[in-house]
């Protein structure tokens, strides 16, 4: 991703055992949330089946931490663990314009996303992922 | 600075529910102000400018929105946000 084309907003990187499901996900945030919001993907295992690829989790990471930052959103398990592990390879100045989301993944990217599209900060991004473990769907 | 408070009523076209992408674009216009806003309908209130909570309102096509705001620049974010949601799509 060109660094030059951000434009400052909050990215979104999303981890999922699943690469549909992360690349679906990544699909539907960009509807609700518009085109100004830089999001990656990060699913699947390194061979193409379910879990994670630990490599691909760091590269994410490293090109989603760009200008505005960056929140991480993971379905669970070895999602978390792989970016945790992969927060450890990076220099801290990158890990400081990332934040991990505790959060429902579809939710919480919707929710993130939408308040990235407003030009909200990586705090106020992360806050937004994180109401997602609060407010009641109906 | 006094908050003010003002309130408006706009009705959802009937043939759009405020579901996701109505619901981005509602939030998108509401965040640009520094006002608090809420929005009711069905008996239920939500942040304006969280998204999980005004898809949480259940809006149906046709539905009526009270939108209330206080604070800075409240009555015109009330009354922006009301002349956004008839044209919402």
């Amino acid at each position: 991703m060109d660094p030059e084309s951000r434009n400052g907003f909050v990215g979104l990187v999303l981890v999922s055992h699943s690469a549909a499901i992360a690349d679906g996900l990544a699909e539907l945030v960009a509807q609700v949330a518009g085109p100004s919001v830089p999001i990656v993907a990060a699913g699947g295992g390194p061979d193409g089946t379910f879990g994670t690829d630990g490599g691909r989790v760091l590269v994410a990471l490293q090109e989603a931490a760009g200008s505005g930052g960056a929140v991480v959103l993971m379905d669970l398990g070895s999602s978390v663990l792989s970016v945790r592990a992969a927060l450890d390879e990076l220099p801290a100045e990158t890990v400081a314009r990332l934040r991990i989301a505790d959060a429902p993944l579809v939710e919480g990217a919707i929710a993130a996303g939408v308040t990235a599209s407003t030009g909200g900060s990586v705090d106020e991004v992360l806050a937004a992922a994180q109401e997602a473990r609060t407010v009641a769907k109906f | 600075m006094p908050s003010s408070e003002t309130e408006r009523r706009a009705t959802l076209p009937v043939e759009v529910p405020l579901h996701a992408r109505p619901a981005g674009d509602f939030v998108r216009a509401a965040a640009q102000f520094p006002a608090e806003i809420s929005v009711a309908a069905n008996g239920k209130r939500a942040n304006a400018k969280s998204i999980l909570e005004i898809l949480a309102l259940g809006a149906l096509g046709g539905t009526e929105l009270v939108i209330a705001a206080s604070g800075d620049r409240a009555a015109e974010a009330a009354e922006h946000l009301a002349g956004l949601v008839p044209d919402l799509g």
